[in-house]
């Protein structure tokens, strides 16, 4: 008899609800029959419903006397002495993680399902939607790192193509190119993490990192927990829009609200920290790569709190106010705070959820109000506001509103001079090309040909 | 039980049945039908080899093995190539089931079927002698499908660089046979073999014929000419066994190189059809990279990446096809709103192109962690150009979708997706994501084949360096 098999069954049910919703909407979707408002509404509430049963119940009979436990699912594939498992690692943190998304989860597609009524996306919001509620359990009970970043890449795909939902618009594609881009990097990091975990314990496997302090001090010395909790850092960084990346989070606010509330109020923003929070035991056999956590932590929470005062629209304003909280729940994380860690994030998780359900609302009310009276409401001017030296405060104002220039900057410094060395490149192989038809033709090409298949 | 001598006959009979039939008055339409239908059953034969053992091991003339250069089998079919047979006939098939109406013509309808021959009988021989004339073949029915004028830039291009790798392997041949096994010939005829290699898989810097003819020539028969990777199986066959380690570390290197290269530019290009082709770049020196033999796992990652890559490049380049078909050349720079008409044909690229960069559920995220592992086990800080080849070419990939298919579409055309189109493109997605969820299969035999692929240099390198000269590339 196993001793956590009613536990593991529920566990595998949590993680088979969302995989399922997917697979039903893709496939009928790929066939060229994609399921109705009605059908998907149901369909969506019922796996939600498996999912929330299966991770509280899940939660419950932990609580009710099991350890902290690997549940294998079996081996993906195996290649000699190597193997991808479906490992997940069972323990108070996750289960109440997962019990905590999917509920989350519930609410928004409960909310969706209302706010996308007759929107023409309807049912691709949802097929992406089902992909991040997967992604998302995978990320908080991937026992091994191949797990994790399959997970980590389905809430990057996801949330780049949900910013870019309203595609007849150029601006939510372009910045969905754009948030998709520094998630990629945020990636190549996190695979570059579980390639060299691969490489010097020979095992993919989390345990090590995320369970066991002392195993980890066994297997990996003080340099190689260093890196690896670097190249953690950069994936942790890109994907909770840590600095230097943060410019990309007021972009992400172009896709629907209640995808917004859930990426980047409650959940994707949040899953970064999870990871720091598993990865403690690694952290704390890496004091560079900590310090240098708690450096990033903190700059994002000062930064997101200085551009947060000048926000103009409510989003980016609550956007950057998540972000503050973020900062410091990383800063509290490399400070070796965990449980405070765990419990602010899940508050302000929750918190902020509804701050970003309610936004429309609150809008929608304040236009009312001013209809109603024939004036817009006095807005409040806070202690800080007079409290700034007066002779800063337009630079101040200015650097805020261009959120620090981190877009132009890292846009001049980084993108603009690697572009240019690609371009010319290009440029190389052609001027190769040219030259080479030349050389082989009696009279010189003119122009660009236009050829058909 | 299935007799080699069947199995072989009925690969090598379907695409002359159509190349018969090209000749007949029968309807180009229903010459289609017929490719398609030969092009079907082709695959259907081709992976029997997959699933029947029988049919592995098997060698004409017999004692023949790929350990004795010159006397290397004609035919053969082994675990290496078992699942190599099944490319050719599934391209044909890709080709003939989405070719727009309008360009469909008897002589584009022969000149595939004869490519597919070609590329099959090449995947069946191991002789140098045997191959060198197949090169020469397809090279002669490629540079036959860019005879129009307006192709005359990419067709002097694809002259210049494949007539001299294919000079460069006659050479290289010629001097392996002139040097009796040993001393300074037999290397200098190896080397030229490499590049002769290097050129025709557009390794860098002999990389710019790929994106030159894809962007100014036929794209259609540019995929059936570049997807098989003719070059990979030449490197494997002939180089791989008897080449020095140097010489395949220096070949992964490149390669590795090539693949953050091709996925680099990919990123910056206006027309699709040349991102295309540096993807192609890419994805094709990714394959490459494993080949050096000194990592098993590296090795298989790579013969599954050929797999995968492969046909995933071949979908999503043919989507580019289905779209330019309906809407004219395409700007990278602009929005083509393709998915409001043909929301299939943007999974389809979204899924393809998601195989091409190592998504997980597809089988290029196999091939990719089984070949990232092994790279950076046998150059830990090289083998992160891996990971930056898959992140860029993530981005590329992802930059076209946008531009494809995001954005309105122009008003007033009926632009949907035709059944059959459709049809292939949901078989070629569940093949991939078939897979890729479950890719033991596809691993287990790529893992044997790569087995096989080192003994064979194992035993080639022990005779060579018996100080007899070898019989390795004794004439």
């Amino acid at each position: 008899m196993m001793p956590h098999l009613a536990l593991d069954s529920l566990v595998l049910a949590a993680l088979l609800a969302p995989g399922l919703l997917l697979s039903l909407l893709a496939g009928f979707a790929a066939v060229g029959k994609p399921l109705g408002e009605r059908a998907v509404a149901r369909f969506t509430a019922a796996t939600m419903l498996v999912a929330m049963t299966a991770t509280v119940g899940a939660l419950v009979m932990y609580l009710a006397g099991h350890e902290p436990h690997i549940i294998s699912f079996g081996r993906w594939f195996t290649w000699g002495d190597g193997s991808i498992a479906f490992d997940f690692l069972i323990d108070g943190r996750s289960l109440v993680f997962a019990a905590v998304t999917v509920l989350i989860c519930g609410v928004v597609a409960a909310f969706s399902n209302r706010y996308l009524h007759r929107e023409a996306g309807y049912n691709r919001y949802f097929v992406f939607f089902a992909a991040f509620v997967l992604g998302m359990l995978l990320v908080i009970l991937a026992a091994s790192m191949e797990v994790l970043f399959a997970g980590w890449e389905l809430l990057g795909l996801s949330s780049a193509l949900l910013v870019g939902f309203f595609h007849e618009r150029r601006a939510p594609v372009v910045n969905a190119m754009h948030v998709f881009t520094v998630y990629r990097v945020s990636d190549a990091a996190m695979l570059g993490a579980a390639v060299l975990l691969h490489h010097w314990i020979g095992s993919g496997s989390l345990a090590f990192l995320f369970s066991q302090a002392t195993a980890s001090t066994v297997m990996l010395s003080t340099v190689q927990a260093t890196v690896i909790a670097l190249l953690l850092g950069v994936a942790v960084a890109g994907k909770s829009a840590l600095l230097p990346f943060s410019g990309w989070l007021p972009r992400a606010m172009e896709g629907p609200t209640p995808s917004s509330a859930v990426y980047y109020g409650a959940l994707s923003i949040h899953a970064g920290c999870f990871l720091l929070l598993r990865a403690g035991p690694l952290l704390e056999q890496a004091p560079l790569a900590r310090v240098a956590i708690a450096l990033a932590g903190a700059a994002t929470a000062l930064y997101a709190a200085f551009v947060a005062r000048v926000q103009t629209d409510i989003k980016s304003a609550l956007s950057y106010a998540a972000l503050t909280q973020v900062g410091l729940i990383v800063v509290e994380i490399a400070l070796g705070l965990y449980t405070l860690a765990f419990i602010h994030m899940l508050g302000h998780a929750s918190y902020r959820l509804l701050q970003f359900l309610s936004a429309p609302n609150l809008l929608h009310d304040l236009h009312e109000i001013e209809n109603a009276v024939g004036l817009a409401p006095a807005a409040g001017r806070g202690a800080h506001v007079h409290a700034r030296p007066s002779a800063h405060g337009r630079t101040l104002y200015l650097l805020a509103l261009e959120r620090g220039f981190l877009d132009s900057l890292l846009d001049r410094l980084v993108i603009t001079p690697g572009l240019a060395v690609v371009r010319s490149l290009d440029r190389m192989d052609r001027l190769l090309c040219g030259k080479l038809s030349s050389a082989l033709s009696s009279r010189r090409d003119t122009g660009r040909i236009h050829v058909d298949d | 039980m299935i007799e080699v001598q069947s199995w072989l006959a009925g690969l090598a009979a379907l695409p002359v049945l159509v190349v018969a039939a090209s000749y007949s008055n029968l309807h180009v339409e229903r010459l289609r039908v017929v490719a398609t239908m030969a092009s079907a059953l082709m695959t259907v034969i081709a992976a029997l080899a997959l699933v029947t053992p029988e049919l592995q091991g098997f060698r004409w003339p017999a004692g023949t093995a790929t350990t004795s250069f010159w006397r290397a089998s004609w035919l053969r079919v082994d675990a290496f190539s078992a699942a190599l047979h099944v490319i050719p006939p599934g391209l044909w098939l890709l080709a003939v089931a989405v070719t727009p109406k309008l360009r469909l013509d008897r002589t584009g309808l022969r000149r595939t079927a004869l490519a597919t021959l070609t590329t099959t009988a090449a995947f069946l021989t191991e002789n140098p002698l045997v191959l060198v004339v197949l090169w020469i073949l397809s090279l002669a029915i490629f540079r036959a499908a860019l005879g129009a004028p307006e192709h005359r830039h990419a067709r002097r291009v694809v002259t210049a660089y494949l007539a001299a790798a294919t000079a460069l392997f006659g050479a290289g041949l010629g001097l392996l046979a002139l040097s009796n096994g040993s001393g300074r010939l037999q290397y200098l005829g190896l080397a030229l073999l490499v590049l002769a290699v290097l050129i025709r898989k557009g390794i860098f810097p002999f990389h710019a014929w790929i994106p030159e003819v894809f962007e100014g020539g036929r794209l259609g028969p540019a995929i059936l000419f570049c997807a098989p990777q003719l070059g990979s199986y030449t490197a494997v066959v002939l180089i791989v066994p008897h080449a020095a380690a140097d010489t395949l570390r220096l070949v992964s290197l490149l390669a590795l190189v090539t693949a953050v290269y091709g996925a680099a530019l990919a990123l910056v290009q206006k027309d699709p059809r040349r991102s295309c082709g540096y993807l192609f770049v890419s994805q094709s020196a990714l394959v490459m990279a494993g080949l050096d033999c000194t990592s098993r796992e590296a090795l298989a990652g790579s013969l599954v990446l050929w797999l995968s890559s492969s046909l995933a490049f071949a979908v999503l380049t043919r989507c580019v096809l289905v779209l330019e078909a309906r809407r004219g050349r395409l700007d990278l720079n602009r929005f083509h709103g393709g998915y409001a008409r043909m929301p299939m044909l943007a999974a389809t690229f979204l899924l393809t192109g998601l195989a091409c960069t190592g998504f997980p559920g597809t089988l290029g995220f196999v091939g990719e962690e089984m070949l990232l592992n092994g790279a950076v086990g046998t150059y830990p800080v090289l083998g992160f150009l891996v990971v930056i080849a898959g992140a860029l070419t993530g981005m590329a990939i992802l930059r076209m979708y946008f531009s494809l298919f995001c954005g309105s579409p122009p008003p007033g055309t009926v632009q949907r997706l035709l059944r059959r189109e459709a049809l292939t493109f949901a078989a070629v997605a569940l093949v991939l994501v078939g897979t890729g969820l479950a890719p033991g299969p596809v691993v287990a035999t790529r893992l044997v084949a790569g087995e096989a692929v080192m003994a064979q240099r194992a035993v080639a390198q022990a005779s060579s360096s018996r100080g007899t000269g070898g019989p390795s590339t004794e004439p």
